[in-house]
C-alpha cells in the first residue's frame, strides 16, 4: 500500500494537522520525519493513504494549514517529493 | 487539618489527577524524542493538555499554548519578550513579584496605575490615564493574590486594543475560576499556573501566547536539529528540554474537574464561602476584614494586637493553615496600605467545605478577642 507523508514543522504541529484530519474524517498517523527527507534535523509529519491525500490536502488548505511538503512513500519503502 | 491557602497551592485534588501521575510515571517517555510508543503517548498527552487548554482559555490553538513550570515562568517569558531596558510599563497597584521582578531585573520604567482596593471604576480611569500618556506594555493581574480583587481586565483589554499595547495577564489567581478570553481580549500573553485552580501538580504551569515569544531558555525541542537557533514556531521556540510530562498527566485531569464542574460553578462555590468567611470575622470588633466587590475566594484579615506571622502560626498550631505576611506582593499591601503589617490570608477552593470555614472563623475569632 503506497502513503503519503505530509511534513510538518513540529511534533504539535503535526498532531494539530492529524486532529483536523480526524475531524473531518481523514485518518491520519503522526511519525518521525525519516532522516533522508529531513532537512532541518528531527521532524514529524503526518501519515495518509494514498486515496485520501487529495482530501486530506484540501481540509488542510481550508484549515489555512496547507503542508510546505509531501512525500510519497513508494512500494520500495523510498520517498519521493510531490507537490501538493 | 483544615486547610485555607489555596491560593498558594490547592492541596486536595481531584482523586484522577494523583492517580494520572502515577500513570504516567511508570508508562510515558518524553515527548518530541523517539518515535517510539512511550514517547508517542507522552506526546498525545501533551497535546491533549494543550488542546484543551486552548479549548478553556480560547488561546489562538493548541501551538499557542506553552508548558511552564509555574506561573512565574510564564511572567518571565511574556516580559522578557516584550520589555527591554527602559520600556515604559504600565502595571497595576496589586501585582506579584512575579511581575515586579522581572520588571526591575530589565530595568523598565514601571508606572503603577493606582487605584485604592475594590473601586474598579478608579482603576480602569488610572489604566486609561496612562495608556493615553504612552506606554509600551501593560500588565495586570486577573485577581489579587493578596485580596481577591478582580481586576476589570476584560475593559483593560479593551483599552489596549484601543491603543495598540501589547497586554500582559496574570491569571495566577482566576484560572479555573473565571473565563479566561485569550483571543477576545487580544491579550499579548496570558500566564497562569498548573497547581491553583487548575488542580494540577506542583511544577506546571501555562503560556497562552497571543504572539511569537522570545526563548529564555535554549535546547534541544525534537525539531529543527541541525540549527543552532531555537526553532521560530511555538510551542518549540519557548519549550527548551524535556517537559514535566507526568505533571502535565495531572494538569489535564485537573482542567478535565474544571471543564467539568464549570468555572461559573466554582467561582459561585468560592465566593460564597469568602463571603461567609468574611461576615463570622466582622463579628469580632478586633478584627478587620478587605472586602468589597467584585471579591473571589480570597479574604484578608489582621487581627489588633496580633502579629499576622504570629497568628498565622498560632492557627497552623491548632489545624488551620492559613497564609500570613505580605504574599510576594509589597505592592498589593503597599496600595492597600498593610504594607507595614501585613496580613493573614484565607484563601479556597472548589474542596472547602462550608464547616471548615466556620471552624476556621470560630478559632480565629476566639484568638482575637
Amino acid at each position: 500500500m503506497l502513503y503519503y507523508l505530509i511534513l510538518c514543522r513540529s511534533l504539535t504541529y503535526a498532531q494539530r494537522t492529524a486532529r483536523v484530519l480526524e475531524r473531518a474524517g481523514v485518518s491520519g498517523y503522526v511519525q518521525k520525519t525519516p532522516k533522508a527527507i529531513s532537512k532541518g534535523g528531527c521532524g514529524y509529519g503526518v501519515k495518509v493513504s494514498e486515496r485520501r491525500l487529495a482530501e486530506a490536502l484540501q481540509v488542510l488548505r481550508r484549515e489555512g494549514m496547507a503542508p510546505k511538503q509531501v512525500f510519497l512513500q513508494e512500494a520500495t519503502g523510498a520517498y519521493r517529493e510531490v507537490q501538493p | 487539618m483544615i486547610y485555607l491557602d489555596s491560593a498558594a497551592t490547592t492541596l486536595e485534588k481531584p482523586p484522577s489527577v494523583a492517580r494520572a501521575v502515577a500513570r504516567a510515571i511508570g508508562t510515558i517517555a518524553s515527548p518530541g524524542r523517539g518515535g517510539h510508543q512511550p514517547g508517542m503517548a507522552a506526546a498525545e498527552l501533551i497535546y491533549r493538555c494543550r488542546e484543551l487548554a486552548a479549548d478553556l482559555f480560547q488561546a489562538p490553538d493548541p501551538d499557542h499554548v506553552v508548558l511552564t513550570n509555574n506561573a512565574t515562568h510564564g511572567l518571565n517569558l511574556a516580559i522578557h519578550a516584550l520589555v527591554r531596558r527602559g520600556s515604559r510599563v504600565l502595571i497595576s497597584g496589586y501585582e506579584h513579584n512575579a511581575v515586579t521582578r522581572p520588571l526591575a531585573a530589565r530595568q523598565a520604567e514601571v508606572v503603577v496605575a493606582a487605584a485604592p482596593l475594590f473601586q474598579s471604576a478608579q482603576s480602569y480611569q488610572a489604566f486609561a490615564h496612562h495608556l493615553e500618556q504612552g506606554v509600551d506594555v501593560v500588565v495586570c493581574n486577573h485577581v489579587s493574590n493578596v485580596f481577591g480583587w478582580r481586576q476589570p481586565v476584560e475593559e483593560i483589554a479593551q483599552l489596549c486594543r484601543r491603543y495598540g499595547v501589547p497586554l500582559i495577564v496574570d491569571a495566577s489567581q482566576s484560572a479555573g475560576i473565571l473565563p479566561i478570553r485569550c483571543a477576545a481580549w487580544g491579550a499579548a500573553f496570558v500566564a497562569m499556573p498548573g497547581h491553583k485552580g487548575l488542580y494540577g501538580p506542583q511544577g506546571t504551569g501555562l503560556l497562552l501566547c497571543g504572539r511569537e515569544g522570545r526563548p529564555l531558555l535554549f535546547g534541544g525541542t525534537g525539531s529543527n536539529s541541525l540549527s543552532q537557533e531555537m526553532p521560530d514556531f511555538l510551542p518549540d521556540r519557548l519549550e527548551a528540554g524535556t517537559p514535566n510530562v507526568c505533571g502535565a498527566a495531572g494538569l489535564l485531569e485537573g482542567m478535565r474537574f474544571v471543564k467539568e464542574r464549570g468555572e461559573a460553578e466554582i467561582f459561585r462555590h468560592e465566593r460564597r464561602l469568602c463571603q461567609r468567611m468574611a461576615q463570622g470575622l466582622e463579628g469580632c470588633k478586633a478584627i478587620r476584614t478587605y472586602t468589597g466587590p467584585d471579591q473571589c475566594g480570597v479574604l484578608s484579615f489582621t487581627a489588633e494586637g496580633w502579629d499576622c506571622e504570629e497568628l498565622a502560626e498560632q492557627l497552623g498550631r491548632q489545624g488551620i493553615a492559613v497564609r500570613a505576611g505580605l504574599h510576594c506582593a509589597p505592592l498589593a499591601h503597599r496600595s492597600a496600605g498593610t504594607l507595614e503589617r501585613g496580613t493573614v490570608r484565607l484563601s479556597v477552593s472548589a474542596f472547602t467545605r462550608a464547616w471548615q470555614v466556620d471552624q476556621a472563623v470560630e478559632r480565629i475569632v476566639a484568638l482575637s478577642r
